[in-house]
Parts: C-alpha cells; sequence; structure tokens
C-alpha cells in the first residue's frame, strides 16, 4: 500500500515539476526565438522584448500552428498581430469572449454578418483604393 | 501390519518403546527436548517483545503513512491547478490565433 501510495506521489511530483517549469518558464528575447516564431511574429521583431510575459506567451503558444496556417491565413495573422499587442490585456479579454460568443451563434446567420462586413470592407476599400482582404477558404 | 492405530495405542507403544531404551540414549533424548523447548519459547516469545518494544516503530508508520497521504493530496491540488493553468493558456491562445487569422477584421471584437 505505501510502496503504491510513493509510487503516485512521486509520479505527482514529476508531473507538477513538469506542469510548473511549463508554466513558469522564463520567456525568450528575440534572439532567442526559432526561425519559425521569428517568421510568425516578424512585425512584432522591434517591440518583442517590451511585450507583457503573458502576452508573449500566448503568441507563442499560438504559432505552435502558425506552419499550419494557408498563406492568406498566415498573411492576416501578420496584419493583425500589431494592432493586437496594443490592445489592453481587458480589450483582447473581451474580444475572446466575443468571439467565443460569436462562434455559437448559428452558422447561417454568421455567415449573413460575415457577408455583411464583407461588403463595408469592399465598400471603405473602394473608396480608398485598397483592395479588400479575401475571405479564408 | 496394516492395523489401524489409534492415539491411545500409539502412546502406549510409545512408551513401552522408552521402557526399553538405555539410559544414555535418554539422557540424550531428554537434552535434545529441552533444546527444542528453549527454541521453541525464544521463538514465540520474540513477536511479543517484537511488538512491545516497537509499537512506536508502528505508531510512526502509521505517522508516515498519513504524512505521505496528505502529502500526496497536496501534490495532486498542486498539479491540477498548474495544469489547469496550462490548460487555460493553451485554450487562450487557440482563441487569439482564430480572431487573428478570422474571415472578420479584429474591430469586430474590440469595443
Amino acid at each position: 500500500m505505501m510502496r503504491i501510495l510513493f509510487s503516485a506521489l512521486a509520479i505527482c511530483i514529476t508531473l507538477l515539476l513538469q506542469a510548473n517549469l511549463a508554466v513558469a518558464a522564463p520567456f525568450k528575447s528575440w534572439a532567442q526565438l526559432t526561425p519559425m516564431q521569428q517568421e510568425a511574429l516578424q512585425p512584432l521583431s522591434t517591440q518583442w522584448d517590451s511585450l507583457s510575459t503573458k502576452l508573449q506567451k500566448n503568441l507563442l503558444n499560438a504559432t505552435k500552428r502558425y506552419p499550419k496556417l494557408t498563406p492568406e491565413q498566415k498573411q492576416r495573422f501578420q496584419n493583425r498581430l500589431e494592432k493586437w499587442s496594443k490592445l489592453t490585456p481587458e480589450q483582447r479579454k473581451r474580444a475572446r469572449e466575443k468571439f467565443s460568443a460569436f462562434s455559437k451563434v448559428p452558422t447561417e446567420h454568421r455567415e449573413q454578418v460575415k457577408q455583411m462586413v464583407r461588403e463595408q470592407e469592399a465598400s471603405k476599400a473602394a473608396a480608398s483604393g485598397v483592395p479588400p482582404v479575401k475571405p479564408a477558404p | 501390519m496394516n492395523q489401524k492405530l489409534y492415539p491411545e495405542q500409539v502412546k502406549q507403544l510409545l512408551n513401552r518403546s522408552l521402557g526399553r531404551l538405555d539410559q544414555p540414549t535418554l539422557a540424550r533424548l531428554r537434552d535434545v527436548r529441552v533444546q527444542a523447548l528453549a527454541r521453541y519459547d525464544a521463538r514465540s516469545a520474540a513477536p511479543v517483545f517484537a511488538w512491545a518494544g516497537n509499537w512506536h516503530v508502528a505508531g510512526s508508520h502509521h505517522k508516515s503513512y498519513y504524512g505521505a497521504i496528505v502529502v500526496l493530496l497536496i501534490a495532486l491540488l498542486f498539479s491540477g491547478t498548474a495544469y489547469w493553468h496550462q490548460a487555460t493558456d493553451h485554450d487562450v491562445s487557440d482563441v487569439d490565433i482564430a480572431i487573428l487569422t478570422d474571415d472578420l477584421p479584429i474591430e469586430m471584437y474590440v469595443d
């Protein structure tokens, strides 16, 4: 019984250490990022070291999916990075909540909203002479 | 030869055989019996003395058992919390990348 208990304890302590190491991992400077991370986060290269550790951590986690994005999504990701990093933590939190709520709206309604936004964007772009951003495939 | 012997008959036979044994053999048998009894007494008394002498060890065994359970629960609590934080961070990052690559501009979600 004691042997089982101590084995379970050893496993828990190992998991705890791993989890704490992952949570409390020191954040890397721009120079320490991998080439893939640098490529994904290129628009933030000059301000990376001044970003909050929480934002750095979230962005580094997000870059794990970067290689699987389509070229258009990659472009969009990079275009929005700077704006995203300038938001306050509270604004980012609200944005996540709104996005999650919008994801639960029925697809049909969501598409209608997206279509409306696309039309607005297209008309704005036509007025300013900048081509509109294409929708994701 | 195949006659069944009852314990009483065995006892009588042994007593009769004993009467025929010479004195040196009887003396040796007595010594062996005394030695065997001495060994038996030492063995049967040992657990009692062991328990009597080590009752505090048994107590500390229980203490370490409960201590291990408490430490295990604390470790479980901490590791659970740490993993919950980690999982939450991954969820947040998933939403972040979804917002950053969505059809709709960020302005749609920002106040």
